[in-house]
């Protein structure tokens, strides 16, 4: 209850300060439409990020290797695959683990059978960490692939019957392999265009220039209320408020549990406005599961409270906490992809980026604008923030009680 | 109402608190004087909890500072030297606030917090942010803050320092009101007239230890007849000092700075004459000569040979 008090007055006092809010809200709106309208050329190209596909096929069916050469490996894929032939599926599982590969295509045996003979046949497709939008453009091709033949075969089978049918009838001869033949190509160039792969560019339901920057202020900004709860803490101390609430009978852990909050409150409050104006100025469609985003906007923000002791604790003035925090602050949005895309960074940034919260957020919020986000593909990034915002929080808390 | 036993405390190997012992009855007015550095601070933040004791005991209407920490608090109102305030709120926000952290309630503590204004005067500006008052105005919404549970200690550590006469007198008189109604008070200054207007008692620290305790007609009967004298020179040399030391009618010698010094004499005139040959030996010119009645100021001046404001 202490703690609620406090935390309200916290953001009462924010509320307040002007210079604050626009730092807050306008600032993050205003570099998105920018980012956003200026690299619109850059990232709005269409073409899905390049995906590294781990492949281990147990089939040998024709219909298998026609998928392999004529889809895989074709010519136009070469920009967006990148093939990786793996022995076995634990080699497969090893390469998702070290980040070799984006995702992994499983083919088990009778894969090309079940297809040709129209009856259910499931591809095994597996996910590399933050790499939804790879795994369903691989799903999406496969789909793709798998309903062309099924359509063939399905539609051959049905006109073969009927031409026998009716050869019976009007006792003309009629020699059915050859029929099927007949049919079944005619059907595969009439579907079969490979360009379908261009004209519906799977998995790459890509977030716009102006979504991805939407996605990448707000996770960067959020982070400001790490310096700013650190800030708040700072100056409690310096105009005496934190020793006139000690003398209160409230303890310390309420204390500390109320900056915690308000910093989280605020945080969260920061998010929404941002996503509603974003949304209705900016028209950034934030995905179609609103409750996915604020999941994670929740975790995330609780992350920054975290993350806001750890700057009070470490940190001996306001000033001090506005220089480390700001330049902690900027090494975070580069290397978490608030500034350029995390996709477009070398395998070695893009490993480091996993260490910075933002990271996190803005992947999920990406993710989730994609439309390619499950809430089982939700856990691993609510529980990463979730830990950081324990452990940083744990550390702060731990080091203020021991100074104080 | 308080009850302070052979209280510690060192910071690390400097010790700041040394055995202070003292005992204040309910409705009392106490006066805790002290240079700087002298241990005050550290004594208010011992009795209300902020800092622990090394050794000893405080007790606070029976209760046990270190035992029961959080019912001494309740008890207990503090009147920081800083505006302890949340500047971009309202008067009646913070005193709210300040309410509420002591347990109040929504309707009440507003009620409370009306009461209070009135109480310090400043009923009218209560909706106005505290950043837009006057340092007075600021001292005066600091002493309600402390005021807003109704303790029945309040320990006020020098409530008035930098304020208008105005603000100055209206905190005095509420200070006196709130003790005549019979609210315990701990009050610090470096006024001794402030001291003197509101205070029963008075106990001097300096060095961590009490050095002097009692009432003022008490304090002020070790120094009758005394006299201090205030002298303003040139530049006073070592011999000069050494050579008013040593006169008969000398007490005490206190330089205040290579220009300033405080002369406590137990018998005036002649020895005022004899520092005036010696400045004339000495050729140190004199500036300033002024003769004052011993007081509780010239007391405390004898006791830590410096001044309040030192």
């Amino acid at each position: 209850m202490k703690s609620l008090l406090i935390a309200m007055k916290d953001i009462k006092i924010q509320m307040k300060d002007r210079k604050q809010l626009v730092l807050m809200l306008l600032m993050p709106i205003v570099l998105t439409a920018i980012l956003g309208t200026a690299l619109k050329g850059v990232l709005d190209s269409g073409e899905a990020p390049k995906t590294v596909l781990g492949l281990y096929n147990t089939d040998k069916h024709n219909v298998t290797n026609g998928f392999i050469d004529s889809v895989l490996k074709s010519k136009d894929m070469k920009t967006s695959l990148e093939l990786k032939i793996v022995t076995s599926e634990k080699q497969l599982k090893n390469y998702l683990k070290v980040e070799k590969i984006d995702a992994g295509l499983v083919i088990p045996e009778g894969w090309g059978n079940s297809l040709v003979a129209g009856k259910p046949a499931h591809a095994l497709i597996y996910q590399g960490t933050g790499k939804g939008v790879n795994a369903a453009f691989i799903q999406q091709l496969t789909d793709t692939y798998t309903n062309a033949v099924q359509t063939v075969s399905g539609s051959t089978t049905f006109a073969v019957t009927n031409l026998a049918i009716r050869a019976k009838q009007s006792g003309v001869s009629f020699n059915p392999e050859e029929s099927e033949q007949q049919i079944s190509t005619a059907a595969e160039k009439s579907i079969g265009n490979k360009d379908y792969l261009k004209d519906a560019p799977v998995g790459n339901k890509s977030v716009s220039a102006m979504q991805y920057y939407a996605a990448a202020m707000a996770a960067m900004f959020l982070l400001f209320n790490a310096i700013n709860g650190g800030k708040s803490f700072h100056n409690e101390r310096g105009t005496e408020t934190l020793a006139r609430l000690m003398v209160t009978p409230t303890t310390s852990r309420a204390i500390l549990g109320g900056k915690f909050l308000g910093t989280w409150f605020i945080a969260l409050l920061q998010f929404l406005v941002f996503m509603i104006v974003t949304h209705y100025v900016l028209v950034v469609d934030w995905g179609s599961n609103v409750w996915q985003t604020l999941v994670l906007a929740l975790i995330y923000s609780f992350a920054v409270a975290g993350l806001s002791m750890v700057v009070a604790a470490f940190t001996k003035s306001e000033r001090a906490a506005d220089a480390i925090g700001g330049v902690g602050v900027q090494i975070f949005a580069i290397l978490g992809g608030s500034m350029i895309p995390i996709t477009s960074f070398p395998e070695v940034l893009r490993s480091l980026s996993k260490v910075t919260p933002n990271s996190w957020a803005l992947t999920g919020f990406v993710d989730i604008m994609g439309g390619t986000t499950t809430w089982n593909s939700l856990i691993l990034p609510v529980f990463v923030l979730a830990g950081i915002g324990l452990c940083a929080a744990a550390i702060g808390v731990w080091r203020l009680r021991v100074e104080y | 109402m308080l009850k302070v036993e052979n209280i510690k405390k060192s910071y690390q190997l400097h010790e700041v608190v040394k055995g202070v012992s003292l005992e204040i009855a309910q409705g009392e007015a106490f006066g805790l004087l002290g240079p700087n550095g002298a241990g005050k601070s550290t004594m208010i933040s011992m009795i209300c909890g902020l800092v622990p004791y090394d050794s000893g005991e405080i007790q606070v209407a029976g209760l046990s500072v270190k035992k029961q920490p959080m019912d001494v608090k309740r008890k207990i109102g503090l009147v920081p030297q800083d505006i302890a305030l949340y500047p971009t709120m309202s008067a009646l926000d913070n005193l709210v606030f300040w309410g509420k952290m002591y347990g109040l309630k929504g309707q009440d503590a507003k009620s409370r917090a009306v009461e209070v204004l009135k109480m310090v005067g400043l009923v009218d500006r209560g909706n106005e942010p505290i950043q837009t008052f006057s340092g007075g105005m600021k001292r005066r919404i600091n002493i309600g803050a402390a005021l807003m549970h109704g303790p029945e200690l309040l320990i006020m550590d020098e409530p008035t320092v930098g304020i208008d006469p105005q603000s100055r007198n209206h905190i005095l008189e509420t200070v006196k009101t709130l003790n005549e109604a019979g609210m315990t008070i701990i009050y610090t200054s470096h006024y001794m007239e402030e001291v003197e207007y509101l205070c029963d008692r008075i106990a001097i620290i300096d060095h961590g230890e009490v050095i002097a305790s009692g009432t003022t007609q008490e304090l002020g009967a070790g120094l009758a007849g005394g006299t201090v004298l205030r002298m303003e020179v040139d530049q006073y040399t070592a011999d000069f000092l050494k050579q008013v030391e040593l006169l008969n009618g000398v007490e005490q010698v206190t330089a205040e700075s290579n220009k300033q010094l405080n002369i406590l004499l137990k018998e005036d005139k002649e020895t005022m004459t004899e520092i005036v040959h010696l400045s004339v030996e000495h050729n140190i010119k004199i500036h300033e000569f002024k003769r004052e009645e011993a007081n509780l100021e010239s007391l405390f001046l004898k006791l830590t040979g410096r001044t309040l404001r030192d």
